[in-house]
């Protein structure tokens, strides 16, 4: 796809579709103005993806948040810290297994809100 | 040659919010930076999955706290296009004349606070609250509250316009002009701004491209992007304008093309209120208990905050979105802050990171 143009890396996020993932690629080509949304589908069991950040330097802050927030190990980086919490706990926020509020006080599983 | 190690922040005045930089300096010379973020994550995105549509637009307002009605707008229009409501054609307008205002508002910040990280006690600061100060009163008018509006509605606003909308308008461009004339005199022709301004904090062009900043950060850079021209939405592509560029991407480009844009902000609003229509109207739809269902269907969507550009990657659900994930510009904005701070006087970090323009509240998120 660099090869192409699309050199202007804009976003890359994941979504949780309980029985798997998608990470998805915003990229854009700044010479002809396109934009292009690439999803990749990953198995939800052990989620795992290559490191585009030798192609985008822009990938390293989303790549450390898609790990945080939702366990979809990047392989192929040097910088593992997590970006923007301290969070000891092999749950991730944005997982649809995750439950919050009065449900994870209590340490119950029920469906939020 | 010994590298000592500063901490700076979280709770410093010159991070604009709780930033925490790890600085490693070699006698004043940066040798690394690294930002620690996230002490006021509030898992926005997880709220928002759990709320119906139109209970999301307090959490996005808050986001951006110095320009909320652009992250509001933001959010609304993703709503709008994922439920496939037209936005009325009045309402359009009105909405390109409040989203430049509050473009204008958010760069006078970011002015007024710059010029006082570079030691040019307040002179611009007290300017740029004056002239912030009469875009707020002309905001406050229409929605009811100073700074957080919660007036967009699906299709238009919560209630009409004031009569005197258009007149008023005017009014305050007028004013707004006359007085940016004047800012010249206090920042470009004095010798500490343009002493710790020029040739300070340099990103060049394909740097910024790589990193993938957005804004008037790439746009200082050289990089002629905006969201208004390049992927237009509402009346932007009837009106016209040009998207100021800066050569160098040092700190003075950045502040140049802020500049340039209030003013050339100030020609869209006019020609906005030129294509006004008589009577109009602007009445959304009332916020129901259980609102419009949304098609299931991915729903990507954009526009040119004052900060950069902002993306909304939303998979709806029938009431609530099933997974939203904010783009924010100064998030990434940030990530170049290490790279362009390197070899810099440790006196210019908070004078480089001030020339990002952040707002933690976003980044975090």
């Amino acid at each position: 796809m660099k090869a192409k143009g699309f050199s202007y890396l804009k976003k890359i996020t994941a979504v949780d579709y309980n029985d798997r993932f998608e990470v998805v690629y915003i990229l854009h080509n700044l010479s002809t103005n396109e934009e292009s949304i690439i999803n990749v589908k990953l198995p939800h069991e052990n989620p795992s993806i290559d490191s585009v950040i030798g192609l985008f330097r822009a990938a390293d802050w989303y790549e450390r948040e898609m790990y945080e927030m939702f366990g979809i190990e990047v392989k192929g980086r040097k910088v593992r810290r997590l970006l923007l919490e301290e969070w000891n706990s092999d749950e991730y926020p944005l997982r649809k297994s995750f439950t919050w509020g009065a449900d994870y006080r209590n340490g119950k599983d029920g469906a939020s809100q | 040659m010994t590298i000592m190690r500063i901490n700076v922040g979280p709770i410093h005045p010159s991070t604009h919010g709780v930033l925490r930089l790890v600085v490693d300096v070699d006698g004043d010379t940066i040798k690394g930076v690294t930002p620690h973020i996230g002490f006021l994550h509030r898992g926005v995105e997880k709220l928002m999955e759990n709320r119906m549509y139109m209970q999301s637009p307090s959490y996005t307002e808050k986001l951006d706290y110095v320009a909320s009605l652009s992250w509001d707008d933001l959010y609304v229009s993703t709503v709008e296009l994922a439920i496939g409501k037209e936005v009325k054609e009045a309402a359009q307008v009105a909405r390109v004349v409040m989203l430049e205002l509050q473009r204008i508002a958010s760069h006078l910040i970011w002015l007024g606070t710059q010029c006082n990280e570079l030691g040019q006690m307040f002179t611009m600061f007290m300017w740029c609250m004056r002239e912030r100060q009469e875009i707020l009163k002309f905001l406050e008018d229409i929605s009811g509250t100073r700074m957080f509006y919660v007036n967009l509605r699906l299709g238009g606003f919560n209630k009409q316009l004031p009569a005197d909308f258009v007149d008023r308008a005017h009014r305050l461009v007028d004013y707004l002009e006359r007085n940016f004339a004047s800012y010249p005199d206090v920042t470009e022709s004095d010798p500490i701004f343009m002493e710790r301004m020029k040739n300070v904090g340099i990103l060049d062009r394909d740097t910024a491209i790589e990193y993938g900043v957005s804004g008037p950060v790439l746009r200082g850079s050289g990089v002629e992007y905006d969201i208004r021209k390049n992927m237009p939405y509402y009346i932007y592509d009837k009106v016209k304008f040009i998207v100021p560029t800066g050569s160098k991407g040092d700190n003075f480009d950045r502040y140049r093309v802020r500049y340039r844009e209030m003013l050339e902000s100030i020609k869209i609003i006019r020609q906005a209120l030129d294509m006004m229509p008589k009577d109009p109207d602007v009445l959304g739809v009332p916020v129901k208990l259980i609102g419009p269902a949304a098609k299931p269907d991915i729903v990507v969507n954009h526009r040119e905050l004052p900060k950069g550009e902002g993306i909304i990657y939303m998979v709806p659900d029938k009431q609530k979105p099933y997974r939203i994930s904010l783009r924010s510009p100064t998030f990434i904005n940030l990530s170049v802050l290490p790279k362009i701070a390197e070899g810099a006087k440790f006196a210019d970090l908070v004078v480089i990171s001030g020339s990002l323009d952040m707002v933690m509240g976003e980044i975090d998120r």
